[in-house]
């Protein structure tokens, strides 16, 4: 392991101040199933960062609550933590899924939902499930808060728009109402432990029988997370059915081709996506 | 690098130490503790065979820094036999011939006592669940599977479970 000092901070004002002054040469480490990997991984000799500053133990990052019709979820959250959580199960299912699918136990147990979101990995499960749910980031410096849509963070494959003085604290979203209905689905090379070769999360309002609002984030489909409006626009205003749903699938892969252009692995993700993304549907359909 | 001071608790003893800022959980254990029964497979958190219980719960030992370990408790192989007399499901891996070359051994057993700790009678789908991030290249799992339902409910009052 290549050579950097460490501190933890008491409280995230310590944790903001330290990283005002050096937040260049810096790495901020929560869970660190991302991070400890990335550093094993520098060779002897190469430069790494000077300082790893832990962010696990800060209390203001933990928790997950409610405030009016918002669920605010602390960035220090564990994927145990948000996949047991009653509060996420009952207004998030699908982000609960999403969490329960991170990596396996030893994972989850210590990797936090903030962790997800700013390593910015394409293949991250729970962004496009907080994509689908139109969450909000919260990002604290020690001159003060932005709140920004999840989905305009991200700038390249595992790199935001993070300045190196920022901390995500939470994400926030509008809780689901009750009928809604949502689903995230994922491939992996198996059923447990395994990083998303591809993943899709959805969400469906229903009035009459018609399908009224639709929202399908695919992910590990765009170097970047973000939703997929061509196909949104197919379901709405139609009924349900499984003619609809590989419409939307055919969709979404082609609007992936259109984002990410044809690359090697395209012949194999295209057909993925669009059985994904209408297993998706067919799950949230049947709640 | 400058050293760090950590105060830890590992099978019950308390350890105040200086180690280095870079060092993991797994080598804190295995090169100051002495402690080599936690193993290293992978190093990247895909096999396992660190699998350590940190406040309870399931941990890849080297994914984590031991400065991130300040102040918290640790369980390793070493802290769940009384002296010379197995731990429950140690006894259950050697009644069902779920040890053969053994490499994934601690690991396992320490998921399976984090699950018996949180779940003391789990389904066999939560057991496969719950040993899905511990791979095991000899016994194909059954075995495994067979030797933790065996020791469900039998691991009440052992000293570790207080923690």
């Amino acid at each position: 392991m290549i050579p950097f000092n460490f501190i933890r901070p008491a409280s995230l004002a310590e944790a903001l101040d330290f990283l005002a002054e050096n937040g260049e040469r810096t790495e901020i480490i929560a869970g660190g199933t991302d991070l400890l990997v990335e550093l094993r991984g520098i060779p002897a000799g190469k430069k790494g960062p000077k300082w790893v500053v832990d962010i696990s133990g800060l209390p203001e990052l933990k928790g997950i609550r409610e405030e009016g019709e918002e669920i605010i979820v602390g960035s220090g959250s564990t994927h145990w933590e948000v996949h047991t959580s009653e509060l996420i199960r009952e207004t998030a299912p699908l982000l609960a899924a999403a969490s329960a699918t991170v990596g396996a136990a030893q994972h989850r147990n210590i990797a936090t939902i903030g962790g997800n979101i700013m390593n910015a990995s394409p293949a991250a499960d729970t962004v496009p499930a907080l994509i689908a749910l139109e969450a909000s980031a919260v990002l604290r410096s020690r001159e003060g808060e932005r709140v920004r849509p999840l989905s305009g963070i991200f700038v390249k494959p595992y790199q935001t728009d993070a300045a190196p003085g920022e901390i995500l604290t939470a994400v926030r979203f509008r809780r689901l109402p009750a009928e809604a209905k949502s689903a995230f689905v994922k491939l992996g090379r198996r059923n447990a432990l395994a990083i998303s070769r591809m993943n899709a999360a959805v969400v469906l309002f229903l009035r009459d029988g018609v399908i009224s609002e639709a929202r399908i984030a695919p992910g590990s489909a765009t170097p970047m997370p973000e939703r997929f409006a061509a196909a949104e626009k197919i379901l709405i205003g139609q009924k349900p059915s499984e003619e609809l749903f590989r419409a939307a699938g055919a969709a979404v892969a082609a609007e992936m081709v259109d984002r990410s252009g044809r690359r090697w692995s395209t012949p194999y993700k295209e057909p993925v996506i669009a059985a994904l993304t209408a297993r998706a549907l067919r799950e949230a359909l049947a709640g | 690098m400058k050293k760090i001071k950590l105060d830890i608790t590992v099978n019950g003893v308390k350890h105040s130490l200086k180690v280095d800022p870079n060092l993991r959980l797994l080598d804190l254990l295995r090169e100051e503790l002495d402690l080599t029964g936690t193993k290293e497979g992978c190093g990247i958190g895909e096999c396992g065979a660190c699998t350590v219980i940190l406040d309870g719960k399931a941990v890849n030992s080297c994914l984590i820094l031991a400065g991130q370990c300040a102040g918290r408790e640790i369980v390793t192989i070493e802290g769940l036999s009384d002296g010379e007399k197995l731990h429950p499901l140690q006894q259950a891996f050697l009644d069902h011939g779920a040890v053969q070359c053994g490499f994934c051994t601690p690991g396992m057993i320490l998921s399976a006592a984090a699950l018996l700790h949180a779940n003391p009678a789990p389904t066999e789908d939560e057991i496969r669940v719950a040993i899905s991030g511990n791979l095991c290249r000899c016994t194909g799992y059954t075995q495994i599977v067979e030797a933790v339902q065996a020791a469900a409910g039998k691991d009440k009052g052992d000293w570790w479970l207080q923690i």
